[in-house]
């Protein structure tokens, strides 16, 4: 039995070892993560598997009869996402054992992802361990690990700074605006024009749930398209300055080669509104909003380099952070190891 | 009952303070190593500081056989008592992060200062107050009128430190656990309002004893009261008539508080001298 559990292992493809162009090839779609599942937990040499495939990673975990199958486990994975050997050779990692234990556990904390500390790692680990589990491919060990992991990931959150602040542009923004009004539930949103960036932000911001969006664009139809993914309502741009007193969150993005929001329109609006202040924020490059608009009173501006500067110092703090949690997590998997092992021992005796 | 204990007044409103100020420096410290903010712990030490000077209020109240308001030193308590008081009863009703720790910090400076000044705590005769309960009235809501524009002030200070933050793009430490400046802006505004109808309602009272006394009333005093009144009255109907908003306000109510306490010292001046004075009316009066 102790020869099971030395043949542990987990098998990755993530944004560590592959760029961009080759995960979009070795992603598989959610049909093809539990065949490969099933496939692999099929084989007399492999006890336990569990696929976790996201946007960043496609994992195989399992249990293996023989340390041997390393071989087999990658040809799996080649044949269901479509790619040569040497594709994936050249852009994975095997570990085993101990190593499988830490490794689950920096997955599960966010300590592995591309943004150190991002939470939707944990939710996604959750949802492929049920999945694996009520496919009854996973067993007493891959349990137990990701269990375990769930438990160590919350630790290393709690016990480090490793989730603090918004790292996102969306996420910061939202931030800002709750240090504004507090709660956004009844703020009103103005998206100027239909950039990307703007888009996300008006995005995090009705998920936390704004009273409500409206779009203005310079093209009716882009306004009245973008107005409806987010629910909201779509205004003419020429019509923004007589409404503006109606808003609280301005989003600009517009492409427009100069200011379209300058400090005369706003301090207007802000007369007839002095007690509620004004979250301006400008992504538009070059900028849509005059920068002096910010020494009016009540009137809070940002532009994308601040909103920039915010999210990448929270990623330096989350970095900080790192070899402190990792000491967290290594502690917690030499526990689950020793753990494994007596169980292992006291089955085999 | 309160004969059966050991520890004088002043003792019980030196712990009191000490705990006040403890539970402000150890908020500092979390903050400066970036801990998370020790929420339940300030709030436990500001119950401990305000039985202790509950505790010390009650003693000296027993000494004097009536509201300790009369010196100095017994109005600095009492304010920073009635400030603690009123952040428990308003503290969990607005849920404002890090009121608690700025509360402790302005009751431990009122209550340290009172104590570390000796001349603050004159002696004066028993029934200063002519055992009218109408005047003891009158003085512990006119204190507590001036708790209450205590924490309106450190709202204020609180908004514009928030708002600096904002303006300047700083987002770490003290700026972080600040609540939003929109909450601060309206607290503020609706705890003035209060505060004004508080000190009217004290300022009433206190008419009334001066139309049938006038000669026990200083002018200094009848000046400088009314000043504060119509001082916070102006600044109630700009902000009413959203003339006077945010920071400006903030300012005013800062700026306005400041005055309020610094006119205590020589209110209090004045009030001793015409005491002195009229020993005898003082005395019939019971």
């Amino acid at each position: 039995m102790s020869e099971v559990l030395q043949s542990l292992f987990v098998l990755g493809s993530t944004h560590h070892q592959a760029p961009l162009e080759v995960r979009e090839r070795m992603a598989l779609t959610p049909e093809n993560a539990a065949a490969l599942q099933q496939e692999l937990h099929a084989l007399d040499d492999i006890h336990e598997c569990l696929v976790v495939n996201t946007c960043n990673r496609v994992e195989v975990y399992g249990l293996a009869g023989a340390p041997t199958v390393e071989a087999t486990v990658r040809d799996f994975l080649c044949a269901r996402n479509g790619v040569s050997r040497e594709l994936l050779d050249a852009h994975s990692s095997w570990h085993t054992n101990l190593d499988v234990l830490q490794h689950a556990f920096e997955v599960s904390s966010g300590l592995d992802s591309q943004i150190v500390g991002e939470t939707d790692i944990l939710g996604q680990m959750k949802s492929a361990y049920a999945d694996a589990r009520a496919a009854n491919c996973t067993g007493i060990v891959l349990n137990r690990l990701f269990e375990k992991s769930f438990q160590a990931a919350k630790s290393a959150r709690t016990q480090t700074g490793i989730t603090r602040g918004q790292v996102s542009i969306g996420n910061v923004a939202v931030d800002l605006a709750n240090r504004i009004f507090g709660h956004l539930r009844d703020s009103r949103v103005l998206l100027l024009g239909s950039g990307d960036v703007a888009e996300k932000t008006a995005q995090s911001l009705k998920s936390r749930g704004v009273a409500d969006i409206t779009v203005a664009s310079r093209t009716y139809e882009n306004a009245h398209t973008l107005a409806h993914s987010l629910g909201g309502a779509a205004i003419e741009l020429s019509d923004f300055a007589a409404q503006l007193k109606r808003f609280d969150i301005v989003i600009s993005s517009t492409a427009a080669p100069g200011l379209i929001l300058g400090r005369d329109t706003l301090a207007a609006a802000l007369k007839q509104r002095p007690e509620r202040p004004f979250f301006v924020i400008d992504v538009a490059l070059p900028r849509d909003i005059d920068p002096t608009v910010n020494k009016l009173e009540n009137v809070y501006l940002y532009n994308l380099d601040d909103l920039s500067n915010i999210a990448n110092e929270n990623l330096e703090l989350r970095k900080a952070e790192i070899d402190r949690a990792r000491t967290i997590l290594k502690s917690h998997a030499w526990n689950l190891w020793l753990q494994l092992r007596r169980r292992t021992l006291m089955a085999s005796s | 009952m309160l004969e059966d204990i050991v520890i004088s007044a002043r003792e019980a409103l030196a712990i009191g303070a000490s705990i006040y100020l403890s539970a402000f420096l150890f908020g500092i410290l979390s903050l400066l190593i970036r801990k998370p903010y020790p929420r339940a712990a300030i709030f436990t030490l500001l119950i401990g500081g305000f039985l202790f000077q509950t505790l010390g209020l009650n003693l000296r109240g027993a000494e004097i056989k009536g509201c300790p308001l009369g010196n100095i030193f017994e109005i600095s308590q009492f304010i920073a008592w009635s400030l603690v008081l009123l952040y428990f009863l308003i503290g969990p009703a607005f849920k404002l992060r890090l009121l608690g720790f700025f509360t402790a910090g302005l009751a431990g400076l009122l209550a340290g200062t009172a104590l570390l000044m000796p001349n603050w705590d004159h002696p004066y005769p028993p029934g200063i107050f002519g055992g009218n309960p109408w005047i003891e009235l009158h003085a512990a809501l006119a204190i507590f009128s001036y708790a209450m524009f205590a924490i309106v002030a450190l709202v204020s200070a609180m908004f514009l430190i928030q708002q600096h933050g904002l303006k300047n793009k700083q987002f770490k430490g003290l700026y972080q656990y600040l609540p939003s400046v929109q909450q601060l802006d309206l607290m503020a505004k609706r705890l003035l309002i209060t505060g004004v109808v508080v000190l009217s309602a004290a300022l009433i009272f206190g008419a009334v004893f001066w139309i049938n006394h006038p000669e026990r009333v200083p002018v200094f005093k009848l000046t400088a009261t009314c000043l504060v009144w119509a001082g916070y009255l102006i600044v109630v109907v700009l902000r009413i008539q959203k003339r006077l908003a945010t920071r400006r306000h903030a300012i005013a109510s800062i700026g306005l508080f400041i005055f309020a306490l610094a006119s205590l010292w020589p209110v209090q001046s004045a009030r001793d001298t015409t005491a002195t004075e009229v020993p005898a009316v003082q005395q019939t009066s019971e």
